[in-house]
């Protein structure tokens, strides 16, 4: 879709205000972790910005990451995201199917050409020619590759596109690689998380649609305002582990109290991502406040890093490695009480070696 | 201090939080009547407890001036009992909040009208009298 009218033409002509922008810019900021002042140039933003072309590629994956930003719920702010773009391609959602959507995507494609978005989730096999996986008579390699050719940025979403997921994960009989290890002449934006948290996706887009620029990236190639922390920084039970006060079984007086589930097999200090603060469906909870430990989830290789249920310390690779992560996230406090939770990590460390 | 399911909360504490914010903004309105400069503060950025929220909304308080907005959810906005202290309240899916700030200012943009949608609440009276004329 090449519509020449900028969104506030266009949502001005169906009745929509200008404060509804600068309402949707306040609740961008504040997942961005901008300054509540942004908020004005952000609608601005996006009110001269053009309807955005975005094609989305669906490789190896399970359509969580779909199902995640498309949560239904009652029209709201939230929504507005829908307004602002035009998926001009996607498998699960389109009308259009066999050769019309092939044709939808070639449409955009050359209606947008250095203009559009190309949003990838699933990894992409390589082993045996890339046979493993195909779409239209082609293989995922070739689709990804003739995609991006004149694309303004990649957006790589969940845990396979960004860092390989289950389909990577041992003894990856596809030789599934992420869209970081094809893609290297354009911006690859990775949006990890299985799934990741729908703002984190819809933050990420209005950003590029309100700057005209990519949002400040971590070493991993993700937006730092959504996993510019551990998750362990923002917990809500981190004065327990900073106490030393463990659970040690999910059914055990610990677990009961609250808290922390770091020998449960909390992820929390080494994952960097947004649950503890965006929370999930519509802010209600995220797995430690509803009891569980964090998988890790948005990292590299997660489930090859040993046993969700066993601790950090005893979890298969180099435990001190594991230890650093929790040492740095600790060391931002420096409470006195922090001192015993470090006696009684290393404690752990030392019995897991 | 415990959740329906069992776990426990630090929800319920008070953190001492909400007097800090207080600080910053009595330090914001008195640049705003020193150099006329607003500014604003992201409650959703801040480790707040539940408690703490209510705390800060209770010692800021309610001042002259209250409006809800209808557009896209429901939003609230109120002078706090400090003038120039603006509470705004952004409701999203299910009526939670979506955002929710504390801003420093005369009058909060949200509240004002923008030039594009007096244009075209213009041209729309002017469209209106020529149908009704035809």
């Amino acid at each position: 879709m090449n519509d020449k009218k900028t969104l506030g033409e266009m949502l001005t002509e169906r009745g929509v205000s200008r404060r509804t922008f600068l309402k949707y810019a306040s609740y961008t900021a504040s997942i961005m972790a901008l300054p509540p002042t942004a908020a004005t140039a952000i609608a601005q933003g996006i009110a001269n910005a053009r309807r955005q072309s975005v094609i989305w590629l669906s490789f190896q994956e399970c359509t969580g990451c779909t199902e995640s930003i498309t949560r239904a719920h009652t029209p709201s702010i939230e929504d507005l995201i829908f307004d602002f773009i035009s998926l001009d391609y996607h498998h699960t959602l389109q009308n259009a199917s066999g050769h019309a959507a092939e044709e939808a995507r070639m449409q955009a494609m050359q209606e947008n050409a250095g203009e559009y978005i190309v949003v990838v989730d699933g990894s992409v096999p390589l082993k045996d020619d890339g046979i493993y996986s195909t779409i239209a008579g082609i293989t995922n390699l070739q689709m990804l590759e003739e995609t991006v050719k004149d694309a303004f940025a990649v957006i790589s979403v969940g845990s396979c596109a960004t860092f390989g997921g289950i389909p990577g994960a041992n003894p990856n009989p596809t030789g599934a690689v992420p869209i970081t290890d094809i893609v290297t002449d354009k911006p690859v934006i990775n949006i990890s998380g299985c799934p990741p948290i729908p703002e984190a996706m819809t933050g990420t887009i209005s950003y590029l649609l309100s700057f005209g620029s990519i949002p400040e990236l971590d070493h991993l190639n993700r937006p730092k305002a959504f996993f510019g922390e551990a998750i362990h920084d923002r917990c809500y039970r981190r004065p327990f582990y900073e106490r030393g006060m463990f659970a040690k079984s999910f059914d055990d007086e610990g677990a009961r109290q609250g808290w922390c589930l770091f020998e449960v097999g909390c992820k929390g200090p080494v994952t960097y991502n947004a649950c503890a603060t965006l929370k999930w469906n519509g802010g209600t909870s995220f797995p430690i406040q509803s009891g569980h430990g964090c998988l890790g989830c948005s990292e590299p290789g997660f489930w090859d890093l040993g046993g969700f249920y066993k601790p950090l310390s005893t979890a298969k690779g180099d435990p001190l490695k594991w230890a650093g992560g929790a040492a740095v996230a600790g060391a931002a406090v420096g409470a006195a009480s922090a001192i015993m939770a470090r006696n009684k990590r290393n404690k752990i460390l030392k019995e897991g070696k | 201090m415990s959740r329906g399911n069992g776990t426990n909360c630090l929800d319920d504490q008070v953190t001492g939080m909400a007097l800090s914010v207080l600080a910053e903004v009595g330090r914001m309105l008195e640049t705003l009547a020193d150099s006329g400069r607003e500014d604003a503060i992201d409650l959703r950025s801040l480790p707040l407890t539940d408690a703490d929220r209510a705390e800060l909304e209770q010692m800021l308080g309610r001042g002259e001036v209250r409006a809800e907005l209808d557009l896209a959810g429901e939003s609230e906005v109120w002078e706090t009992n400090y003038p120039g202290a603006w509470w705004i309240r952004h409701r999203g899916a299910e009526r939670k909040i979506a955002s929710e700030e504390i801003a420093v200012c005369r009058i909060p943009e949200i509240l004002k009208t923008h030039p594009v949608d007096i244009e075209t609440a213009a041209l729309r009276i002017r469209n209106e009298l020529e149908t009704t004329h035809e």
